[in-house]
């Protein structure tokens, strides 16, 4: 039975107009709504299906990145998925784009990711957003937005502070302006938020998601590991509330600890999946889904097989496993759903490629899981209860909207509700129950958009999956998985369009350089106001020199002088003797180029920044010839205490018509 | 003028030979600074420090090649003797000796008293709480008499960091780090989410800021950083980055403290030595996968029994798993063909997990199952009168059987607990004259934790004491126990059989026949009126069932569906007719057709047997079949193409032979199975030959502190196959430690500074040379001066 929207959706002619579309939509929904309680608690029947379906080998997809350049001195790099299904056909489909600012040279070290862009994602429609701000309404209605017109990046890189600061500001304009008003204001407003960022934390784990598998050399044509790192690492941070402060040495290291961290839950789980299968009698089978591997897992029961042995209390198991015992279950007993036949070992286990199998046996889906949720494996699909997953999705959400919501309660006057809370999903999560919605929600829609991409999955399995899963949409900003793909290839081709020399792209880069060259060497003090005044803007105001032929070299320039001092920096905090971890002539020449890049620089935050690194590496550093170098660019750095740099009217204010240029004329440093 | 001359050239020669030398002829280092760092595999190490990195232009961990491959010494091949288990090889590494401590966790049979030597939490709140002194394995070490190598510094010249043989807790290192934890860097870490630092993070950069301030200072002269780091991310992701990741860290604290050492006022004096206690079986691209013997042994098929383990199945997701000081868990059988609801009273399978590649099984003795099932049909009403006579005639001649040895043990432990109630006393009045506070002067000297160190000594004596007597009691009420063969048995059965204890080790007989509860049908009398034993209980062969175990879910083409290997049990002494050579023998059961023996005579030399059909009859002796050396056998020597025999030697020859220890382990070391014949010895040979007592011990004390020791020896190891483990606490995909492979024993030992010479060591070592070379080069007599490396 499916009820939801996207089968209702597909039966609407395409050929009706948007608003009809929209109100037959509503209708249906109106329907929906009075029925929805009742269907979400009835259990799925499950269909009649006579199956003898192998899951056939998995082949991993590859997935490459291609590079188009931007005026030769720009790289929009896309990531695609080679042969990804996209609805019966198989294409290369477009996922993730970064607009990489090389400043025209192949020297990687003054290299900049910008910006990420997530083909798939779509411009919500108005329908959409009304229906996302309704209290309660849990079902995505039509497919989603058709939109591929919108180039507005996933992610500013450059500037990751500032959806920190607009976060806050909702959030206070939600508990100061809002809250306090009547019910349906507050609930409304709280509805419409939580839908809002639960979407952007959907795409936000999507594009994490590709990028995990993406390649990554020192090849001009795809991104470094660093790069990718950071990257990532920027990706994730923007889910946390403050995580766009973090520096960059800070976002580098932790998207490579987030790596290491997210193979270890994945392995763990992974092995925690088997033992539990191999306890309650059941048979384990990793999934390779879209390219990645052992990220999921099915649970088979062999029909007419042998039931666990008797001795050991198995019902934490269960919970754990979070579905129902099926050796006691009647809905196994009288199966109607799918069978699979599949060959089986000698000792009765799934037979291994190139192992012999000795007999065929008929196995019964019973659960398929994520193995990414953070501490156990996470049940994505139950075959016997397909509302299962999304009844509890549900229930979290109403008791979240009728706390805060509904009675209001808060956080800072109702803390010890909280507390609490925390306490019984502390307690319930110790029992084995994934108790972290966001995290969830990552598995989720990770899943849903790979499961689209697979080529590899028996077919009817994966359709069978599929229909599941797009079950658990309970959000009414998403839009279906194969309209997102149709989507990403709109979008990329829109975006293709505008990396011509002098286009949108090429305008936005320039932007991005000229504010660059603008904050290059800023004090924090004055890094914090240009921010403050950015984000009081709105985003109008921003700080940027004035346009002129000579932003390019000083622009190389300027990040050369980063890349060495942060190459030299991280030396300095590296520990004693730095010839003994990084080849000596090396850090020489970084001291040399040092040296002599720091004649053109006037601010006195960076003359600090590179005396002190200096002075460290000389006190450090057992190595003479270094110490002696060291001793000379500090001395070089005294003399030309009044740098040779032409500054006067380099940085200029860019605001744009019509707002107020007080302060448009910025300090020359 | 001649005799002159000569008469200064002897003294000259006299005042020379009487400086201390050192193993390699140079004068003898003063200050020792040791990197301990846990479960570090030899081959990840070199091979990692031999690779360049080509975005800096020098090897990836930059500080250990410079120190140790450029100006240092590395052992190429230095083993971890015994099984790769952190307590067991600590333990070896700290003293130069054979092991007493033979798992991570040890069950005392009698008492069921847990040894649990790798939980800090218990220590630490007892020192908080001034009820302990020292980690458990220290106690144990001191018990038996054997000296941990840091008791060759006074109290005041010693730093030691947290680690399993650790005495005394540094407050304020941990003062400090908690200071640090709370620090506003840290704060604002967590608020930017970033990941803030663990707090085993920050009490690692404390104690290497101490360890730092130390080496500055030039008092201390030993000082000694433990890390956990590398076993722990090596148990959970076989990843090579993630482990690349923490071995720099581990490569640039190397860094660090051998620019203290440099910059230090003892700089030339300063041995640096990094040692690690174990490898870690971990292949990128191969999970590790577990194979619960909790759940076989709850299993009717395994014997149904409550299964101890010193750690909660499953742990995350438990609110008990939280309890920091556990150390018995008790998993009941929900098919338990006798004890129903008495998992608490009676566990009747006694497991060591940890360390995951070997489990040591204990099983309450055989004997005592029969003699308790049999009371509880004595004890039925309705029972018919025939089937009484019978099973009261049953559990007189099993007492009977075992009247001789139960009363000699009652006897024997009767006098060492007499003589344990004498020392008792005389400590009591020992302790009683201790001040109740002390000077600074005397906490600098350690003369406070010495006193505190007696104390705690009498608390556990007092705590044997009762129970050992409590023991007794049960041993001397069934050796004077006389069933009623016509009336129900209307006594206790907890005075008989004592609750929380095994009794005396199974034999291998039991083992192969081991009563798991009563037959279905219940007690059956034979035609002569006798107990049918065959037909009245249900049998386990535990050998048999082990191997015969197969996994249902392995995904996994490089496992085998065969979780487990092989087991291992010592026989006993004289009962292999192997001629007189043989003093001891071991056996290792692949299964009924591939077993193993491996013997030992009174020089010390060693020989293998391969044999199959083994068995032990009624009188103990054991009866096996001989075999041709063949592929297959346990610890697959004769196939193994890296075993390294003289030129010309016959394969199946050379391994029956007796050859000294030396000659097995320039054979064997680079195999698959590393140097398990020998580590089969040390971990199943005798282990009272091993305690040594205290200087002074009374002989009755002596054999008391030898009896403990021996009465924690489980019936058999089971040894797991390649990347499968036995844990059952949490999950260790990433890779697991404790059996014989040379990837689990392959072990990390390299040396610098105090003048050493600069070379690369491709003879292989094991455990007992550590301690002994490191003292010899400080110039003190070496604790098995056969052990010692001469470097030169």
């Amino acid at each position: 039975m499916y009820l939801f929207g996207v089968s209702i959706a597909s039966s609407i002619p395409r050929s009706l107009s948007k608003a009809v579309r929209m109100g037959v939509q509503i209708h249906k929904l109106t329907v929906l709504l009075l029925c929805g309680a009742g269907a979400c608690l009835a259990a799925d029947v499950p269909e009649q299906r006579p199956q003898t379906a192998m899951v056939r080998e998995n082949n991993r997809s590859t997935y490459h990145w291609q590079a188009k350049s931007i005026e030769g001195t720009a790289q929009l790099l896309t990531l695609f998925c080679h042969s990804c299904r996209i609805g019966k056909a198989s294409d290369d489909v477009p996922l993730v784009a970064v607009l990489r600012d090389t400043l025209g040279d192949n020297n990687p070290e003054n290299d900049r990711v910008t910006y990420v862009w997530l083909l798939t994602y779509a411009r919500l429609n108005a329908g959409q957003r009304m229906l996302s701000a309704v209290p309660f309404f849990y079902w995505r209605v039509g497919a989603g937005s058709e939109s591929g017109k919108d180039t507005a990046p996933l992610m500013d890189l450059t500037a990751p502070q500032h959806p920190v600061l607009s976060e806050i500001s909702r959030d206070l304009l939600q508990w100061t302006t809002l809250d306090p008003l009547t019910m349906p204001v507050r609930a409304t407003s709280r509805a419409y938020r939580t839908n809002a960022l639960d979407y952007e934390r959907l795409h936000l784990q999507e594009a994490i998601g590709y990028l995990r598998e993406a390649p990554s050399s020192g090849r001009p044509s795809e991104l470094t590991p660093l790069e990718l790192d950071t990257v990532i690492a920027r990706l994730e941070l923007r889910k946390r509330l403050l995580g766009g402060l973090a520096s960059e040495r800070e976002a580098a290291r932790f998207g490579e600890e987030a790596g290491f961290a997210d193979e270890r839950i994945r392995s763990r789980n992974w092995e925690l999946l088997r033992q539990c299968a191999e306890r309650t009698g059941l048979l384990f089978e990793p999934l390779d889904v879209a390219g990645t591997s052992d990220q999921y897992a099915i649970l088979w029961l062999r029909m007419g097989g042998a039931p666990p042995t008797p001795g050991v209390a198995l019902k934490p198991v269960w919970k754990l496993l979070n579905i129902k015992d099926p050796w006691t279950d009647e809905r196994v007993r009288n199966w109607r759903g799918p069978v699979f036949t599949r060959a089986l070992a000698e000792d009765g286990s799934l037979a291994q490629d190139g192992s012999p199998a000795v007999r065929q046996a008929r196995l019964v889906p019973l659960a398929v899981y994520s193995l990414k949720y953070p501490k156990l494996p996470l049940l994505l699909v139950d075959f016997r209860d397909k509302l299962r997953v999304r009844r509890h999705e549900m229930t979290q959400r109403a008791i979240n909207e009728i706390t805060s919501g509904v009675i209001g309660i808060s956080h800072f006057t109702n803390w010890y509700y909280y507390v609490a809370a925390d306490i019984y999903d502390f307690v319930v999560s110790r029992h084995g129950a994934a108790m972290d919605a966001a995290a969830r929600l990552d598995c989720y829609s990770q899943f849903r958009i790979e499961l689209a991409l697979d080529h590899s999955l028996d077919p009817d399995l994966r359709s069978d999956v599929q229909r599941r899963v797009e079950s658990l949409a309970i959000n009414p900003l998403e839009g279906s998985v194969d309209r997102e793909v149709q989507v990403a290839k709109t979008r990329y081709a829109l975006l293709d369009s505008k990396t011509d020399s002098g286009g949108p792209l090429a305008e936005r880069i320039d932007k991005e350089r000229r504010a660059e060259l603008a904050a290059f060497g800023e004090s924090k003090k004055s890094r914090v106001v240009q921010t403050l005044l950015h984000d009081g803007t709105f985003g109008l105001y921003t700080q940027r020199a004035k346009s002129q032929g000579t932003n390019l070299a000083e622009l190389e320039r300027d990040r050369r002088i980063e890349y060495q001092l942060n190459f030299l920096d991280s030396l300095a905090q590296g520990g004693p003797q730095p010839e003994v971890t990084h080849d000596s002539s090396r850090i020489r020449a970084s001291v040399e180029e040092l040296s002599g890049l720091m004649t053109q620089v006037r601010s006195q935050e960076i003359r600090a920044h590179a005396a002190a690194v200096l002075a460290k590496l000389q006190e450090i550093s057992a190595d003479a010839e270094l110490r002696s170098d060291c001793s000379f660019a500090l001395a070089a750095l005294t003399r030309n205490a009044e740098p040779a740099r032409a500054a006067s009217g380099r940085v200029v204010a860019a605001l744009p018509a019509g707002v107020a240029a007080s302060g448009g004329a910025a300090a020359v440093k | 003028m001649k005799r002159l001359v000569a008469f200064f050239a002897i003294v000259t020669g006299l005042a020379c030979s009487a400086l201390p030398q050192t193993s390699d002829g140079n004068a003898p280092a003063r200050r020792l600074v040791i990197l301990k760092v846990d479960g570090l595999n030899a081959d990840l190490l070199y091979r990692t420090m031999r690779e360049r990195d080509p975005a800096t232009g020098k090897s990836r961990l930059p500080w250990f090649a410079h120190i140790f491959d450029d100006n240092g010494i590395i052992f190429e091949n230095f083993y971890t003797r015994g099984i790769s288990l952190s307590a067991p090889s600590w333990s070896m590494l700290d003293t130069g000796r054979h092991t007493v401590i033979r798992g991570n966790v040890e069950y005392d049979r009698h008492t069921g008293y847990i040894y649990d030597y790798l939980n800090f939490f218990p220590f630490y709140l007892g020192y908080a709480r001034k009820r302990e002194v020292d980690m458990s394995g220290v106690e144990v070490l001191d018990r038996a008499g054997i000296p941990l190598m840091i008791e060759r510094f006074p109290y005041a010249q010693i730093l030691q960091s947290f680690q399993l043989y650790q005495r005394g807790v540094s407050w304020t290192t941990l003062k400090h780090a908690l200071e640090r934890r709370f620090s506003s860097k840290f704060l604002f870490a967590t608020i930017e989410s970033t990941g803030a630092p663990t707090l085993d993070a920050v009490l690692a950069q404390q104690t290497e800021q101490d360890l730092l301030t130390g080496l500055k200072e030039g008092k201390i002269l030993y000082l000694d950083f433990y890390s956990g780091d590398v076993d722990h991310e090596g148990h959970a992701t076989n990843q090579r980055a993630a482990l690349l990741e923490v071995l720099r860290r581990l490569d640039g604290l190397a860094g660090r403290i051998w620019a203290g050492i440099e910059a230090s006022p003892l700089a030339p004096e300063t041995l640096f030595v990094v040692v690690s206690d174990h490898g870690m079986n971990n292949e990128p691209g191969i999970f590790s996968q577990s194979f619960s013997l909790p759940d076989l042994l709850n299993s009717p098929q395994g014997g149904a029994h409550h299964v101890i383990t010193n750690r909660h199945q499953l742990q995350e997701f438990k609110i008990s798993g939280l309890d920091p000081l556990v150390r018995r868990v008790i998993t009941p059988s929900t098919a338990s063909f006798y004890l129903a609801g008495q998992s608490g009273q009676y566990p009747t399978a006694w497991l060591d997990l940890d360390g995951n590649e070997r489990a040591a099984v204990h099983l309450r003795n055989s004997d005592l199952n029969k003699l308790h099932i049999l009371l509880l049909e004595l004890a039925k009403p309705g029972l018919p009168s025939e089937v009484r006579a019978a099973a009261a005639m049953s559990v007189e001649e099993t007492i009977g059987r075992h009247r001789s040895e139960w009363t000699r043990t009652a006897d024997e432990l009767d006098e060492e607990l007499g003589a344990l109630a004498r020392a008792i006393a005389e400590r009591k009045a020992t302790v009683a004259q201790q001040p109740r506070s002390w000077t600074a002067a005397q906490h600098d000297r350690g003369e406070d934790k010495a006193a505190r160190r007696l104390q705690e000594e009498l608390q556990s004596w007092e705590r044997e004491h009762a129970e050992y007597t409590s023991y007794l009691a049960h041993v001397r009420a069934l050796l004077a126990f006389r069933p009623d063969r016509d009336q129900p048995f209307r006594g206790s059965i907890a005075r008989l059989i004592p609750e929380n204890s095994l009794g005396d080790n199974n034999s291998i007989a039991d083992l192969e026949h081991y009563i798991a509860g009563p037959a279905a049908s219940g007690p059956v009398v034979d035609a002569n009126g006798n107990l049918d034993e065959s037909r009245s209980f249900r049998f386990v062969d535990y050998f048999s069932l082990l191997v015969s175990q197969r996994a249902r879910n392995n995904p996994q083409a490089a496992l085998s569906p065969q979780p487990i290997d092989f087991i291992a049990a010592r026989l006993p002494d004289g009962a292999v007719a192997n001629g007189p050579d043989c003093q001891h023998a071991y056996w290792l059961y692949g299964n009924e057709q591939r077993q193993l023996l491996v013997l030992s005579d009174r020089d010390a030399r060693i020989s293998l047997r391969p044999v199959q059909d083994l068995t032990q009859d009624a009188e103990g002796k054991i009866h096996a079949h001989r075999l041709n050396w063949q592929p297959g056998l346990p610890l697959r020597l004769f196939e193994d193409a890296r075993l390294n025999l003289p030129a010309g030697a016959d394969r199946g020859e050379w391994l029956s032979g007796w050859h000294s220890e030396g000659e097995w382990l320039n054979a064997i070391h680079r195999c698959h199975y590393s140097n398990g014949v020998i580590g089969v010895i040390e971990e199943l040979s005798p282990v009272q030959d091993n305690v040594p007592g205290r200087p002074g011990t009374p002989p009755l004390l002596l054999r008391y502190e030898r009896r403990k020791r021996e009465l924690v020896q489980p019936d058999f190891h089971v040894f797991a196959a390649d990347h499968w483990n036995f844990n059952v606490r949490n999950f260790n995909p990433g890779g697991n430690h404790g059996a014989f492979f040379r990837i689990s024993t392959h072990s990390v030992w390299m040396m610098a500074g105090a003048g050493l010479p600069i070379k690369r060591i491709e003879a292989p070592y094991d455990s007992l040379s550590f301690a002994s070379t490191v003292l010899s080069l400080l110039g003190d007599e070496p604790p098995m001066p056969d052990r010692v490396v001469r470097l030169k």
